[in-house]
This record gives structure tokens, C-alpha cells and sequence, in this order.
């Protein structure tokens, strides 16, 4: 063996006779060697002293034209101009592996003429470049990163990505002059309260509530600014929310304290108002912070569609856009490639992988005459087709646009805090308003009067209100995380608590997705090695499935002399002078192999030299707690049903193994969105689960979507859950998670309107003194807060 | 006189905590958060050469907006 050397670009490691050697450098392609004296160049070599010895991608040479990037189209789809003029762009960048990856790509284009800014973003790899467009073109600079050993590709910076991010970012400025207003406010408080008891002089006080006022003041006005809005829009649509309570108690108490300030008598109520606009604003960031958008979902999915496709005119090969491809349109498709428009094979064959329409893992080999279906992917085809559909019209088209009409058709559940507000916001107003009339009429001066009716709304600070659905959501979201279950936004929990029937999938979900070997039957004693070799040649599921049952450490990898996969056969080899042969039934008789042996499940032979000598049956498994899963639900009253794209043989047998009385089989994806549309007709309100592309329209439509973890990436981005550990005992923890939480919102809610309802009737007596006011307020939210901890305590005991 | 002394020391602090809160501010707004990552590994690349890149690249900018037409 010869000495393996590591490249002087990428890190990676080859063996020395194959490296480019060049004075003390070493490169492992002329890729490497060209970024390598690029940024020697450039004044950039102090990237491989940052970059330590993490391992990059070599660079490729062969890019597509980078002058496609200068066009009017591309223009007009991405490129933004600024306040100042100058053109924008969002980019994802491709080959970041290590923050001096990020330094070295800004550093290279701000040494760029005319590139003004390039700012790139580590954790997700976006990058903003901002440019002149007169001094440079958007192709240089993609030039330069390609050049320099990464690729860049536009994307859209969705409105509503940019929209997010930049609300995210203003609660943070608000909550931060909330949070240190208040806490200066209260440290003020204090001396006040102290004084309040054992007395001090009128112009102390004075200072100390001019001190707070001035402390206040940003807090209402800056902070506060959102309720004010929201009250303003509460009111054009005529509903009075919690925004015109928190908004309209906050400033009469803030006019009244400055009243008071000036008058030198009486107590100022600063500290309420601070006070209640920082909880209230926390509880509302807290629900900003779970919100999902559906935006980026479509994104993910549009983005894995290539806009290109290879088709034959006129004898030679050309790449044309998608949607230029006609009926009749002759597409090419290789190895590993997916096909993109619905067709029939004129040309090849080869097993193709369905998994996106049926859930099957299972390939299915095709030859010619048969029909290839858009968004199956071919495994070892290499195939010409003859297009039966423009892109418009085929399945994955059609796929995408009935995603985006599952996602709006998803049912929205108003939260059960946001209509309680609404009540209890009228309420408070009008209970304070009569408060003072009553007040009034009573003779009182107008400032008694004024004072009571204001104490009624400060008491009745929304705050705990508030806090209530977001602190026990958050503890909720943090119990799923700690085993596993992600909740991609905190209203689901609520929802998933109300759920009437339970939709799965059946492959993925309910049995693991893959064959397990259930039986051996050994006919002649033989070399396991062989086996294990000859398995370990295939990626077939029933291979890696035979191979992860006689798996151990001790067996050795032979060197096969030939292998040969037979699609829809089986598999074939010799090696030390036998023949190796193993498949399914139909192999052994084009070989002439004779055998009796009859079982309901997948069956693997096994024969040397013709002559059988082991047998596997293979099953896809069951997942364990699926039995436990379906009773525990039943106790609960939610009713499960299975869907699937087999046949009603193999369902029926899932079916019966796990106790699900009700099944559908031979489904497709739209047949299982169509499913759940009609239970939501019966006002049912539908759990679904799944694994695969084929589940997203339903998972999309679903009240709530659940994916396993394991599965596609379109999936988990549809999905409203996420089960990362793909175990059904997960699951049941998700459904009694989302329940506990239920009932700790509830409890909340009582906790705090239970509060009111001694408090209220106190204040609107005239008995309430700010200090009690304030120290009520805070119990009450710590009540909340202390109240949503419990739960957690309860699940540890568990 | 005792409220003289208070009124000095309140204003005092909450003077302090204030150009720190304007501190935090500017860096939120700033953009210095946004990306945790970057954020951490900082100190590894905030040298001399940073900042001379980041002034250049200032007044690049500014000679581009002057002689800037945009189409």
C-alpha cells in the first residue's frame, strides 16, 4: 500500500502516486490546484491556516453557462433594487462547510470591482450580495464563486421569510426596552412601596415618580406600539380584542399616574403600566416565535424540481426548458435521475422507484411498452421515453399544485385563549366604565371616581390571561423535545388535544418499511461468507434486509468474480469455482431448479451450484407498540384508520395484526387527501401520519400532519410534527403531551379569570390600594407560570 | 439636599443602563445575532485585515454612489 497523502486544497485523502505534485503541494485534481494558486493569488492563502484541516469538496469544472444569470428573466424573478440603487440578490451557497469557508467567500468578492456588499449567512448558508450593476455582472461574481471552489444558486427570498424574520427581530428591540424599563422601574418600586409604609417626604416621592415616568414613557410608546395597532385594526373589523384592553388600560393608567406626578397627592400606577405591557408583549412574542409558514414548504418543493430536461430532436441530444417539452417529445432519463414527465419506454429498462406515488420501497422493473409516471426516481434504468404529457399535465406537476391547495385547505382553529379574550375584554371595559359612572352618580369627586373605574382595569391585567396559552404551549413544546417529538408551532398542541380519528399510513409507519427476515430454513450446511458477499453486492431491500439477519462481526467479505443483478430475478455469481444463485421463485425455474415450498411472505432462495440450500422468508415488520398504540387510543376515543398503497392481502394481514378495524388499500396520494377531506365534511377533526412523499397531500390537508423523522424531506417539511426517533411509543407520548397541555391551558385560563373574579368585584368597591394591585398582578402571573412547571414535575415522576 | 442626591443617582444609573441598552439595540439592529454561528466563531476572524476590509469596502461604496447612474 502506498502512502496516502492529504491534498493541499480539499483536505481529502488519496494515495500518493495518484496526486498532482507540484513543489511541496500535493492536489488530487486540477480543480484543487486552480482554486489553490486563485487564492495564493489573491492574497487569500491565509483561508488554509482558518480552515484548519476540515475536509472541502473538491471543485468541478463543469458548471452550466453562467450567462444564464444575466438575462431578463433571471433578472426580473430575483434580482431586487435597493433604496440606494444598486441591485440585490439572495443566493444559497453550496461547499460551506467551516466559517473560513464563509470568510473566504466574502472576502473574495469584496475584493471584487463594483461588488458592495456580501454578507453570508453560516447557519443557513444565504448570502446577500449587493452590487453596481453597471461596474459588474451578476455571471463574474457567480463566476468568481464557482471559481474559487463553491457554486451559488438563486433563490427567491420569499416575501413572507423576509416578512418574518424582520417582525422577529422589532419584538426583539420592543422586549428589550420593555424588559430593562421595568426592571428599573421596579428597583424604583421598591423604595416607593417601603416609603409608602414607613413614610417619606412628598418630594421623594415625587422624584421617584417622575423617575418612573420617564422609564414608562418608552415602554407604552415604543413597546406598547403593537396594541395600539392591533386595537386600531381590532375595532376597524368591529371585534374588541385583548390589544384595545392591554392598549386602553395601559395609557388611561399611564394619563392618570402623570396626573397624579403633577398633583403631588395620591399614588402613581407606573409600575402597572410598564408591567403590563412587558408580560403582555412576551406572551405575544412567544406565540410569534411558534408560527410556521406554509410559504417555505412550497419553496422546498418546487425547489427539488430541476427546471431542465435532456430530450432527443433530430437525432441529437438537447437540454430544453420543462415547459417547452410537447406530446411526443422523445426524454432521455439515466441511472439515478428522476423522471419529470409521464411517458412510455420506447428504449432500455431498468427497476425504478415508486416510493414517491405508492410508499412501496420496493423497485419496479420496466421495459419497454410500459409507462414511466413523473416523480419516480429511475434506480439503474437508462431509459428513452416518449413524453405521453407536457410538464403541466403530468403527476408531479399535478402533485405540486394540489399541495398548495392542501395546505390552504387546512382548517384553522381559532385558539381557545383568543376567543375567551374577546369576552373578556368587553367585559373589563364596560365593567370599568360603569364602575365610574356608578362612582359618579354616587357623589364623588371626579378623580375617586376616575381612580376606581381605572384600578378595575389594572386589576384585571390581562397579563395572566395572556401568559396562559404561551407558557403552558412552550412547557408543552419542551416536554416533546426532550423525547423527541417536534411541534412546529404551538397552537397544534391545542389542536392535536380535540382530535376525533387517527389517519395512518401503513409502510414507514406502522411496520418498519423495510423486510425483515422472519424465517431460515437451512437445507445443506454452507460458507456464511459466501452469502454475506454476495448479499452485500446488492442495495435490493431484500438483500440488505437478508444481510442485516446474518450480520456479525466475525464474517469476512469475499471478492465475488462476477455479479450480475437480474431485474425482477434475483441476483447471480460466481466466485472460488461456484455458481451463486439466489432470487425468487421465477429464477429458479429459468435455471431449471425444481422446489416445493409455499408461504404467504416474500421469499428469497438461496442455491449453490443449483442446488437450494437455504430458504429466507421475509416480512415487513410490524414496529413495536403499534397493538399498544391503537388500544391505548381506543380508551382515549379517537378511532384509527390505516391507508395504503398495497393490496388489500397484504393490509388486511397489518390490519388484523394491530387491531385496526378499518382499512383502505390500493390508495395513491390524491385518493388519501381526498379521504381526509371528507372526514373533515363530517366535521371530524383528523390526525394523519406518515413517512413519505406519496402522504404529503393528506399530511398537508390533515388538522394536524405527523412525519417520522426518517422520512422524505418534503414530508418533514409538510408536516406539522416531527417524530424524530420514528417510534410509534412517540407518538402515543405526542397525543398525550398535546393533552396534558390542553388541560394546562384550561387550568390556566380558570386560574386566572378565577383571580378576576375575587379581584374585580374589590376593585370595583374601591378597595384596592396599588400596592395591592400590584403584588396581585404579579401572583397571578406566577400562579400561571408556576401552575404550567407542574406538569413537567409530573412527567418526570412518571 | 437628600433629594438632590437621589435624583443624581437615579438618573446616573439608569443613564448607564441606558448607552448599554443603546448598545444592544444597535446590535440587534445591526444584524450581529442573526446568524449564531457566525456569531460564535467571530474572534477567529476580527484582525487588523477585517477592519481594513470593512473600511475599503466603505469606501468603495461611497465612490460607487457617486458616480452611480442607476439605468
Amino acid at each position: 500500500m502506498s502512502n496516502k497523502v492529504a491534498c493541499s486544497h480539499c483536505h481529502l485523502e488519496f494515495s500518493q502516486d495518484v496526486m498532482i505534485i507540484e513543489d511541496d503541494n500535493y492536489f488530487c485534481c486540477n480543480g484543487c490546484q486552480g482554486v489553490f494558486h486563485l487564492l495564493n493569488e489573491e492574497g487569500l492563502e491565509s483561508f488554509y491556516e482558518k480552515s484548519g484541516n476540515i475536509k472541502l469538496t473538491p471543485p468541478t469544472e463543469n458548471f452550466e453557462d453562467p450567462s444564464s444569470f444575466d438575462t431578463k428573466s433571471f433578472y426580473e424573478q430575483y434580482i431586487k433594487v435597493n433604496s440606494d440603487g444598486f441591485s440585490e440578490v439572495s443566493l444559497i451557497i453550496e461547499g460551506i462547510h467551516c466559517s473560513a469557508c464563509v470568510w473566504l467567500n466574502e472576502k473574495a468578492l469584496h475584493k471584487m470591482d463594483g461588488v458592495i456588499e456580501a454578507n453570508i449567512n453560516f447557519t443557513n448558508n444565504k448570502a446577500t450580495i449587493v452590487w453596481a450593476d453597471n461596474v459588474v455582472k451578476l455571471s463574474q461574481i457567480i463566476e468568481m464563486i464557482r471559481s474559487i471552489g463553491y457554486n451559488a444558486f438563486a433563490y427567491d427570498a420569499s416575501t413572507q421569510e423576509v416578512h418574518a424574520n424582520k417582525e422577529r427581530k422589532s419584538y426583539y428591540l420592543k422586549m428589550a426596552v420593555a424588559i430593562f424599563s421595568s426592571m428599573n422601574i421596579m428597583w424604583i418600586a421598591v423604595a416607593q412601596y417601603a416609603g409608602y409604609f414607613s413614610g417619606m417626604s412628598g418630594d421623594v416621592k415625587n422624584i421617584l415618580n417622575i423617575a418612573e415616568g420617564i422609564l414608562a414613557t418608552p415602554v407604552l410608546f415604543y413597546s406598547g406600539w403593537i396594541f395600539f395597532r392591533g386595537a386600531y385594526y381590532g375595532l376597524k373589523t368591529k371585534v374588541v380584542n385583548m390589544d384595545l384592553l392591554v392598549a386602553t388600560g395601559a395609557s388611561l393608567t399611564y394619563v392618570y399616574s402623570i396626573y397624579i406626578t403633577v398633583l403631588e397627592e395620591g399614588e402613581a400606577y407606573f409600575d402597572s403600566v410598564s408591567m403590563i405591557i412587558t408580560f403582555v408583549l412576551i406572551g405575544k412574542f412567544l406565540e410569534v416565535l411558534s408560527k410556521k409558514n406554509a410559504a417555505d414548504t412550497l419553496d422546498i418543493m418546487s425547489k427539488n424540481i430541476p427546471s431542465e430536461i435532456k430530450i432527443i430532436k433530430n437525432d441529437t441530444v438537447i437540454t430544453c426548458k420543462l415547459d417547452d417539452v410537447v406530446v411526443g417529445d422523445i426524454v432521455i432519463v439515466s441511472s439515478g435521475e428522476r423522471v419529470l414527465i409521464d411517458g412510455e419506454i420506447i428504449k432500455g429498462n431498468g427497476s425504478f422507484d415508486e416510493s414517491s406515488l405508492t410508499g412501496e420501497s420496493e423497485p419496479v422493473y420496466k421495459d419497454v411498452g410500459d409507462s414511466v409516471v413523473s416523480g419516480t426516481t429511475s434506480i439503474d434504468a437508462d431509459i428513452h421515453f416518449e413524453a405521453s404529457k407536457d410538464f403541466k399535465h403530468s403527476t408531479l406537476s399535478n402533485l405540486v399544485t394540489l399541495l398548495e391547495s392542501s395546505i390552504n385547505k387546512k382548517p384553522k382553529i381559532q385558539q381557545m385563549a383568543n376567543k375567551l379574550s374577546e369576552y373578556f375584554s368587553s367585559a373589563i371595559l364596560t365593567f370599568a366604565f360603569l364602575t365610574f359612572v356608578i362612582w359618579w352618580i354616587w357623589p364623588h369627586s371626579f378623580e375617586i371616581s376616575f381612580m376606581v373605574g381605572i384600578s378595575v382595569i389594572v386589576i384585571a391585567c390581562p397579563c395572566a390571561l395572556a401568559l396562559a396559552t404561551p407558557v403552558a404551549t412552550l412547557v408543552g413544546l419542551g416536554l416533546g423535545a426532550s423525547r423527541g417529538i417536534l411541534f412546529k408551532e404551538a397552537a397544534q398542541l391545542e389542536t392535536m388535544a380535540n382530535i376525533d380519528i387517527l389517519v395512518v399510513d401503513k409502510t414507514g409507519t406502522i411496520t418498519v418499511g423495510k423486510p425483515d427476515v422472519i424465517k431460515e430454513h437451512i437445507y445443506k450446511e454452507f460458507d456464511k461468507e459466501l452469502l454475506y458477499s454476495f448479499v452485500k453486492s446488492s442495495n435490493h431491500p431484500i438483500a440488505r434486509g437478508i444481510l442485516n439477519y446474518i450480520n456479525d462481526e466475525s464474517l469476512n467479505e469475499i471478492l465475488l468474480d462476477e455479479f450480475t443483478q437480474l431485474p425482477a430475478l434475483g441476483m447471480s455469481s460466481t466466485c472460488r469455482g461456484v455458481k451463486l444463485l439466489g432470487g425468487n421463485k421465477k429464477l429458479l425455474n429459468n435455471n431449471d431448479i425444481e422446489i416445493d415450498f409455499k408461504s404467504d411472505n416474500s421469499v428469497f432462495y438461496f442455491a449453490i451450484d443449483k442446488k437450494i440450500v437455504a430458504i429466507y422468508e421475509l416480512r415487513d415488520k410490524v414496529k413495536d407498540g403499534a397493538k399498544e398504540l391503537v388500544d391505548s387510543l381506543k380508551t382515549k376515543g379517537i378511532e384509527t384508520i390505516m391507508l395504503t398503497g398495497d393490496n388489500e392481502h397484504i393490509a388486511k394481514k397489518v390490519a388484523n395484526e394491530v387491531g385496526i378495524k378499518n382499512y383502505n388499500f390500493n390508495q395513491t396520494p390524491q385518493t388519501k387527501a381526498e379521504f381526509i377531506e371528507a372526514l373533515h365534511v363530517e366535521r371530524k377533526k383528523v390526525v394523519m401520519v406518515g413517512d413519505g412523499v406519496n402522504d404529503i397531500l393528506a399530511l398537508a390537508q390533515a388538522d394536524i400532519g405527523i412525519v417520522m423523522g426518517s422520512g422524505s424531506d418534503i414530508a418533514v417539511e409538510v408536516g406539522d410534527v416531527v417524530l424524530l426517533n420514528d417510534s410509534l411509543k412517540s407518538l402515543d407520548d405526542a397525543f398525550k403531551i398535546s393533552r396534558t397541555t390542553f388541560s394546562l391551558i384550561k387550568q390556566n385560563l380558570y386560574i386566572s379569570l378565577g383571580y378576576n373574579a375575587i379581584t374585580i368585584p374589590l376593585a370595583m368597591a374601591g378597595y384596592v390600594i396599588p400596592l395591592v394591585a400590584a403584588i396581585s398582578m404579579s401572583i397571578s402571573s406566577l400562579l400561571v407560570v408556576g401552575n404550567s412547571m407542574r406538569i413537567k414535575y409530573k412527567w418526570k415522576r412518571n | 439636599m437628600d433629594s438632590w442626591v437621589i435624583t443624581m443617582m437615579l438618573s446616573v444609573s439608569v443613564f448607564l443602563g441606558a448607552i448599554a441598552l443603546f448598545g444592544f439595540l444597535w446590535a440587534v439592529k445591526n444584524g450581529q445575532f442573526d446568524d449564531e454561528k457566525k456569531f460564535l466563531s467571530a474572534t477567529k476572524f476580527d484582525g487588523e485585515d477585517e477592519l481594513n476590509d470593512a473600511v475599503n469596502q466603505e469606501r468603495k461604496k461611497e465612490e460607487l454612489k457617486k458616480n452611480y447612474k442607476p439605468e
